[in-house]
């Protein structure tokens, strides 16, 4: 009896002074940890990044997982959301449909998961959003553009980049306009984006009356000269490449190079990747023209700091990096908003939150509100031209 | 109707382009089903690993955006990286996958080919993060020179693929026609157990088939990569697919039905876009060995394959 009792006056001393040393420490490893002690004490908030980090995306993908990383570190040394730890759950649906379900399901069960950025593809967020909507997990995507996403109902849905019906029209406007192309060659790849975004660039150019002619390739293909010996014969004025992959868009330049045939050409927002449209088609894509939606954060002023940081930490920007970054520092700032009491954060108060985003301004040069179906509002659409080893702003 | 027909210069000429790659992988399958009767479904991944093997030659060689040394010899050293690389792996595979399953059950070694075709392809999806990588053609070919004949263009890069796939099957013809080692392989291949009585070492001979094999797969590889101009860890995958269609075409276990198989296969690929969307293209190259099988189940030189073989 008496062993047992000494047993648990040395443990209880062992505890206090452990006690002491931790809060010492504490007090000693940041300033403000007595304050935010409470905050400190609860539990993590987990924001789910939901894009291709494996397979033939993944260039994009995993530059959009490092600008996520680099807004959540500035967010918790910034104090987290409201004292609370902010952490990040990687799900790699690597552009993969049925991949993006089952990581949606992931994300959904682990009930710390307050909010998702990404995914990034339009296919991957049409496959998702159901789980999501399910699990009342509001999603903020970078860079899907399908104009159905925001259509059908789904109220966890929110993007911050303009859908293929704006960047379409304005395409096609591009085309008769300044190029004055008669006849265009269309190739999609059969994703919701590639296709998604040739359907509307079609209308468009239908409806002004120029000719197309359309034909589809898969993500999976490597052999490009069945296709472009079409595209030799039907001689048009210009080659639209409604293509999700820069990496592909490249192997085709390079490989309609091979076949003698010099056309102009054109895509979308997701071709405008320095590293793997210009480099990796060792300078045959000089001159391609390709739309983005928003101005390029390079000439955003107040996007410097991040450009320079994002670079110097992981190198030459994706184009989807500062769209990313700002996704997530928007599902932040909404999960601030969201309660002053950060113990009692919900699923539904984030996305209520996030919902309200109004007049954001962050790092693209537009400030950022959503409309009640989730769709940004202000962003326009730029055309940019491929020149030297970069892009520089036409229109 | 006009159109259609100005296509078909060109056409062909993608086809006996794509058909020669198809050909080299597809020897390779029917070497090693003739002397081991077994698919060797990681030949498709070697074929990757020596596509990747070629690019790292490359990229060794370049500084910046130029060759450290003449385009002839860069092409040299690539090939022979691929088919080091492919050959080692090759006599690896045979000593540790298969060799140790050979007398037992006949789908053994079959699983563990699909066994080591996942570690290939997982393993260069790790070293490679995923990510494609692309062959710089332009340093090693002459982009802007090509043969004009009747509305096709045919690049440099065309005309090596083609002319060094003759010529090696020319040479792999003689080999097995002319040599010891082939002579020996054919006897293997015809009756193991008899060629092991009258003193060929079987073993040997097989492991030897799985190195002429596997290089055969690398020259491929880095020829896919020249021509492709981008490779990643996936391109295995279909070349398998489409190597062992063109073996099964041409008559497995038959070299020189090996060959007029992927020649085939290439140009029905490519022929086949005239009449159906270039999206539907696999789907025509598997039709094609549908229709093949049924009305010549053993495969378009089999019969010969079994009087020769």
């Amino acid at each position: 009896m008496k062993a047992r009792l000494l047993n648990l006056r040395r443990t209880l001393s062992a505890l206090v002074a452990l006690t002491t040393f931790a809060a010492l420490m504490g007090f000693a490893g940041f300033p403000g940890a007595g304050l935010v002690h409470s905050a400190a004490n609860l539990s993590p908030i987990k924001i789910g990044a939901a894009g291709p980090y494996s397979g033939d995306l993944s260039k994009i993908g995993l530059d959009g997982l490092n600008a996520i990383r680099m807004a959540v570190e500035e967010a918790n040394a910034a104090g987290g959301v409201r004292g609370r730890k902010i952490e990040i759950v990687e799900a790699d649906d690597a552009g993969d449909s049925s991949k993006a379900i089952l990581v949606a399901e992931k994300l959904a069960m682990d009930r710390a998961v307050l909010g998702v950025v990404g995914p990034m593809n339009s296919s991957t967020v049409e496959a998702a959003l159901p789980t999501y909507q399910r699990a009342g997990l509001a999603i903020i995507s970078q860079s899907a553009t399908k104009p159905s996403l925001t259509e059908t109902g789904y109220k966890v849905m929110h993007r911050i980049c303009p859908r293929d019906d704006a960047q379409g029209p304005a395409s096609a406007e591009f085309v008769v306009e300044v190029l004055k192309a008669k006849s265009v060659y269309i190739i999609d790849d059969k994703t919701a984006y590639g296709q998604g975004l040739s359907d509307e660039v079609e209308a468009a150019l239908k409806a002004s009356g120029i000719k197309t002619v359309r034909s589809q390739i898969t993500l999976e293909d490597r052999d490009f000269s069945p296709i472009l010996t079409r595209v030799k014969v039907a001689k048009p004025d210009l080659l639209y490449l409604g293509l999700a992959n820069p990496a592909q868009a490249a192997s085709i330049i390079k490989q309609a190079a091979g076949l003698g045939i010099s056309v102009k050409l054109m895509g979308g927002d997701g071709l405008k990747e320095k590293d793997q449209l210009i480099a990796g088609s060792a300078g045959l894509a000089e001159g391609m023209y390709v739309t983005t939606i928003g101005r390029a954060i390079t000439e955003v002023p107040e996007a410097a700091e991040f450009i320079r940081k994002f670079e110097g930490k992981f190198g030459a920007m994706s184009v989807f990096s500062g769209q990313t970054y700002e996704a997530a520092r928007i599902l932040i700032d909404a999960m601030r908003r969201a309660s002053a009491d950060p113990s009692k954060l919900t699923r539904a108060l984030v996305m209520e939150a996030l919902g309200k985003t109004a007049g954001y301004k962050g790092i693209l040069g537009f400030p950022i509100s959503f409309d009640s179906k989730g769709d940004v509002i202000g962003a326009g659409i730029y055309v940019y031209q491929a020149k030297g080893d970069d892009f520089v702003l036409v229109r | 109707m006009d159109l259609f027909l100005m296509q078909i210069p060109q056409q062909i000429v993608n086809g006996v382009t794509l058909g020669s790659v198809y050909a080299l992988l597809a020897l390779g399958y029917s070497m090693v089903y003739g002397v081991l009767k077994m698919l060797n479904f990681a030949h498709g991944s070697v074929f990757m690993v020596g596509a990747f093997a070629g690019w790292g030659a490359l990229s060794l060689l370049t500084r910046g955006n130029a060759l450290t040394m003449s385009p002839a010899l860069a092409l040299l050293a690539m090939v022979a990286a691929g088919v080091a690389a492919t050959a080692l792996l090759g006599a690896t595979i045979e000593r540790l996958a298969y060799r140790p399953l050979r007398g037992g059950s006949r789908m053994a070694p079959l699983i563990s080919a699909l066994g080591v075709s996942i570690i290939l392809e997982n393993a260069a999806m790790l070293l490679t993060s995923g990510r494609a990588k692309t062959y710089q053609t332009e340093l090693i070919f002459p982009q802007d020179w090509a043969v004009h004949v009747a509305g096709a263009t045919i690049s440099a890069t065309r005309i090596a693929m083609f002319a060094s796939s003759v010529a090696i099957m020319i040479l792999l013809d003689m080999v097995v026609s002319r040599t010891k080692f082939g002579r020996a392989m054919r006897a293997t291949s015809q009756d193991a157990e008899a060629a092991e009585y009258i003193g060929i070492r079987t073993a040997a001979v097989i492991a030897g088939t799985f190195i002429i094999g596997s290089s055969l797969a690398g020259v491929a590889g880095v020829m896919v990569g020249l021509y492709y101009t981008q490779i990643d860890f996936m391109i295995g995958f279909s070349a398998g697919l489409k190597a062992f269609t063109a073996a099964v075409l041409g008559g497995i276990g038959n070299f020189r039905g090996a060959a007029a198989g992927g020649l085939l296969l290439g140009l029905a690929e490519s022929i086949g876009v005239l009449i159906a969307p270039p999206v539907y293209k696999d789907a025509i190259v598997f039709a094609v060995l549908i229709v093949t099988l049924i009305l010549r189940p053993s495969g378009l030189l089999g019969k010969q394959a079994r009087a020769r073989a």
